[in-house]
């Protein structure tokens, strides 16, 4: 216990000091990005999910030297979360298309299977108990990363919303670890759980910085390898519950995959700073705009309520758990 | 505040409800499921696996038509939308 305690600490502290390094760094670089949900548009430095993949990759070091039984498991991990990264970096500086990024975003799937750290026997259900899926299940993890990643990705219109929800569903995924007794879930998720606090620090209303795609895209991949790697697949599906709905109604109301700056801009910044969602049919069904139906909130209000509702999925997520464990 | 995050938990919690349904349902109706004037095996687990898959789909379908039906019935209902739309900024 005290290696998973010491990868915790180490995860904090390299991000929280390499944060303020990124941001000062994309600052001088001039890669920022506007913050539109505010009266005065601020430039706010983009990236700072560089400094996410520093704190992950410094924990894992530390945990592969800690525990070195686990050195494939952990770089499997890694080689994940670094590949959606160099997709979200790539996208950050030279904007993909809304199809190449999802394609992309495949292959972070791959080195769970090119080092085949993950269970062949299939996912465990709650009531159905374990499966038998030895030749789809290869292929339903390449997908799950992708849309994990892609998920996660879409489910960052404002200040925190990413960074909050994302740390709800690490402690979820923890929680769950603990509970169905795998100690593979507890080390990663500890891996994670650090650079996502400090992410939450600096990314909350007002942010001081935009995690960007090579954030959102890399916690995605890391938070699907985690449910994959200790076997917490249908824990996973309930903990995302905001980021799929959020990108299903999207989807299904355009119709394709789609880039924000593509469609009509499904909410509106009122005179006052209120955020109001639009009556523009045209626009995707997302999350935030459901939550505005009800009539206009601010930013930090809206926030608050993505991650209520995560944490609501965390609770229905760890309740899975213990379905799972009763049924096993 | 409370009712627009009432409403979601309630459909998560149906979606979660439906979900636990729909694995019962597969575990104890399409797995165990024996025709008799079917001998390939390969056919009957075609059919079981497009049975599991129309379920999950019926669950994503009943997942959206709520999502939506419940946005425009909120956004017609919401008397203030009219004097709200005017504040847009251009």
């Amino acid at each position: 216990m005290i290696s998973e305690f010491v990868t915790l600490i180490v995860g904090f502290i390299t991000s929280i000091l390499s944060m303020p390094l990124v941001m000062k760094f994309m600052k001088k670089k001039g890669i920022v990005g506007i913050d539109m949900h505010k009266k005065n548009k601020p430039a706010i430095p983009e990236m700072g999910g560089v400094a996410v993949i520093i704190g992950i990759a410094a924990s894992v070091v530390v945990a592969s030297v800690l525990t070195s039984e686990k050195t494939r498991l952990l770089l499997s991990f890694l080689a994940s979360t670094l590949i959606a990264g160099i997709v979200g970096a790539a996208d950050d500086l030279k904007p993909l298309s809304a199809r190449i990024k999802p394609f992309l975003t495949l292959f972070s799937g791959m080195p769970i299977l090119m080092l085949c750290t993950y269970d062949p026997r299939g996912p465990i259900f709650p009531i159905i108990g374990r499966t038998r899926l030895t030749i789809v299940y290869p292929l339903l993890i390449i997908v799950a990363l992708a849309v994990t990643s892609n998920a996660v990705n879409m489910l960052d219109p404002f200040n925190g919303t990413m960074s909050g929800s994302c740390t709800v569903i690490t402690i979820t995924l923890l929680i769950s670890s603990l509970i169905l007794g795998r100690n593979d879930g507890v080390l990663l998720s500890l891996c994670m759980l650090g650079p996502l606090l400090v992410l939450y620090l600096f990314n909350r209303y007002p942010a001081k910085v935009f995690s960007g795609d090579v954030g959102s895209l890399s916690i995605g991949a890391a938070l699907g390898a985690i449910s994959i790697l200790s076997h917490l697949e249908m824990v996973a599906v309930i903990a995302f519950a905001p980021q799929i709905m959020n990108a299903f109604y999207g989807l299904s109301t355009i119709g394709r995959l789609y880039e924000r700056r593509e469609t009509a801009r499904p909410v509106v910044l009122l005179n006052d700073g209120r955020l109001m969602a639009t009556s523009d049919p045209k626009a995707p069904l997302t999350l935030a705009r459901v939550i505005l139906a009800h009539g206009p909130l601010y930013e930090y209000e809206v926030a608050r309520i993505i991650i209520i509702l995560s944490i609501i999925s965390g609770i229905l997520a760890i309740f899975t758990a213990y379905l799972i464990k009763v049924t096993v | 505040m409370i009712k627009r995050i009432l409403d979601f938990v309630l459909i998560l919690l149906f979606v979660w409800a439906c979900m636990i349904l729909g694995l019962w349902l597969i575990n104890e109706i399409v797995v165990p499921l024996e025709i008799p004037w079917i001998k390939n095996r390969i056919v009957i687990a075609i059919i079981k696996l497009v049975m599991s898959s129309g379920l999950a789909l019926l669950w994503l379908w009943l997942w959206r038509e709520i999502i939506k039906r419940m946005f425009w019935h909120t956004l017609k209902t919401h008397k203030t939308l009219g004097k709200a739309e005017k504040q847009e900024e251009r």
